[in-house]
């Protein structure tokens, strides 16, 4: 299995009068870890909800590859409405499952769901209300149901804002897992390091594409002076 | 159907009249009003989860307005005021449907916009009501707000009944998807939920179990039975399946004592009054029970 290739073909998004992209164009190549940077408020998650579908915008983005599978999405904000009754499990049922989640969690399912709470350090809070989680723990619970059923394809929106340093480490471990099987994985980072350690190509973006490459070329000179502008 | 409703009145009647069951169970009207609540008690109760976490609240009272303006145009173009069915129903439809619609096209959260929509709808229903009705009596609009369940007949009891199973038929299947595309439109969007087609049905959905519920028990007790039962059941619980199943439950259970009470115990409450005022009971003890056990009590501001 090798994940798809994602093109951005000229990408312009405005909402309310504001232009918040402009002319975005790049690829993505078939199962890279791809990460996009840029400065807050730059339009990493706009561009994400377009590639997802959820932005109108002009230009094309386009899946190219031979499995285009199953879509795993860990968005940068959970509201949950915190005072629906659901336990983490119920939340794992709702998303991943066809069967009304009051019912309890499909056999079929019964083994990913746990397996993918496991993966993540947050089985043993399967019971508990989601509501009353700490960030970090739905966080974790986020990440975990973008495992199921398996992506072909992970879009990631700083899963790691909340989180812990264990649980950061435990991130990168899954996606380079999942990277190696060939998921193509574009993730939103503000971590540079991070990139300069994990990532095959990165684009910083910010309204404009600023720079697109390899980490350990365009990440060095670029840190300060494109950012700023 | 009207000859299961008959072998079950001859069954029931058979019971009460050998002593078997209470008095109250000879008449007819009793055992079809406890029929209806047998459907509109669970029905009402599963619904109700959803529409709390949609915080839709008032939306069957909104309904329940506009059907006003249905059974004038219903009297208008002349079907029987005591029924005007096919108007309610396709004048409820396009008014949920138009309320969902101005919504995705301002932006204003679903309680603002179902008050606007709902002030409008009575005033307009009203209005148009009491036109036509210097031909016909008012008391339609006390009907349509408050019902008759002690006068159903066979008809409203089949519209109940099918109203109920595409009610099941549409919610069993897509429950984890409805409620999704509530809880994060995006989450959802992203896991090829179409959320907007989801609520469209929905609101569609509500607007019909209302009108389906409205001669038989009211508008105003449809509302109090969307929203007490599911209230009540939320205090007390920590999973969705007690949730959904104390909704469900609390409604039901509501539903069969506010019609068999006052008669039972010779009280002189109007059955919807009976209804709610159990339901009420309960949501107070289980208000009570989550502010004095520690297992429900939450912290915090
Ligand atoms: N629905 C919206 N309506 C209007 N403006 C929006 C909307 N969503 C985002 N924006 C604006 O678009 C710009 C880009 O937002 P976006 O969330 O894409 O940034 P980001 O790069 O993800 O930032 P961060 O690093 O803080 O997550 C911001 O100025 C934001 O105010
Ligand atoms: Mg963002």
């Amino acid at each position: 299995m090798i994940g798809p290739a994602v093109i951005f073909d000229n990408v312009t998004l405005e909402l309310g009068g504001t232009r918040i992209l402009d002319h975005v164009s790049f690829r993505i190549e078939p199962g890279s870890l791809h990460c996009i940077v840029g400065a807050n408020g730059g339009g990493k998650t706009s561009l994400i909800r377009a590639l997802l579908g959820q932005m109108p915008h002009t230009g094309q983005i386009r899946l190219e590859g031979e499995h285009l599978g199953p879509v795993g999405y860990v968005p940068q904000v959970l509201d949950f409405d915190r005072n629906v009754p659901m336990t983490v499990r119920d939340v794992m049922a709702l998303l991943t499952q066809r069967k009304p989640a009051f019912l309890g969690v499909s056999k079929i399912h019964h083994a990913d769901v746990e397996a993918a709470l496991r993966r993540m350090g947050v089985l043993e809070k399967e019971h508990r209300p989601f509501g009353g989680l700490s960030g970090g723990e739905r966080q974790r619970v986020l990440f975990a149901q973008a495992l199921e059923p398996a992506p072909t394809l992970l879009i990631l929106d700083e899963p790691c804002a909340n989180i812990d340093e264990p649980g950061a480490r435990i991130v990168e471990e899954v996606v380079l897992e999942l990277n190696a099987k060939g998921v193509t994985v574009v993730w939103i980072n503000h971590d540079w390091d991070q990139v300069r350690k994990l990532a095959h190509s990165v684009t910083g973006i910010n309204r404009k594409v600023l720079f697109h490459g390899v980490p350990s070329e365009v990440l060095t000179w670029a840190e300060p002076k494109a950012m700023a502008s | 159907m009207n000859a299961i409703y008959e072998s079950i009145r001859v069954t029931v009647q058979g019971l009460a009249a050998n002593g078997s069951l209470p008095q109250a169970f000879t008449y007819q009207f009793v055992i079809n009003a406890l029929l209806c609540t047998l459907l509109i008690g669970p029905l009402l109760g599963a619904l109700g989860t959803m529409i709390v976490v949609k915080r839709m609240a008032f939306f069957s009272q909104a309904v329940g307005n506009a059907a006003l303006t249905g059974v004038a145009i219903g009297i208008l173009l002349g079907e029987s005021y005591t029924s005007p069915y096919i108007s309610m129903f396709s004048f409820c439809i396009l008014f949920g449907i138009a309320l969902k619609y101005t919504q995705y096209r301002t932006n204003l959260s679903n309680d603002s916009l179902i008050g606007v929509f709902l002030s409008i709808s009575l005033a307009f229903g009203a209005s148009l009501l009491l036109y036509v009705s210097a031909k016909i009596n008012t008391h339609v609009m006390e009907s349509v707000l408050f019902g008759s369940i002690l006068a159903v007949d066979y008809t409203d009891m089949n519209i109940l009944l099918v109203v109920t199973l595409i009610a099941a038929l549409v919610v069993v299947p897509l429950y984890n998807q409805m409620l999704l595309a509530s809880l994060n439109p995006s989450l959802a969007h992203a896991r090829g939920v179409r959320v907007r087609l989801l609520e469209y049905v929905f609101v569609v959905l509500v607007t019909i179990v209302t009108v389906a519920c409205l001669k038989i028990i009211g508008a105003v007790l449809v509302e109090a039975l969307l929203l007490i039962p599911a209230a009540a059941a939320r205090n007390v619980s920590r999973t969705l399946s007690g949730f959904v199943a104390g909704s469900v439950i609390i409604a039901t259970l509501s539903c069969i004592l506010g019609v068999l009470m006052p008669m039972q115990l010779g009280l002189p409450v109007p059955t919807g009054g009976a209804i709610v005022l159990v339901s009420a009971l309960v949501f107070v003890g289980t208000t009570i029970m989550r502010a004095t056990l520690s297992r429900f009590r939450a912290t915090g501001v």
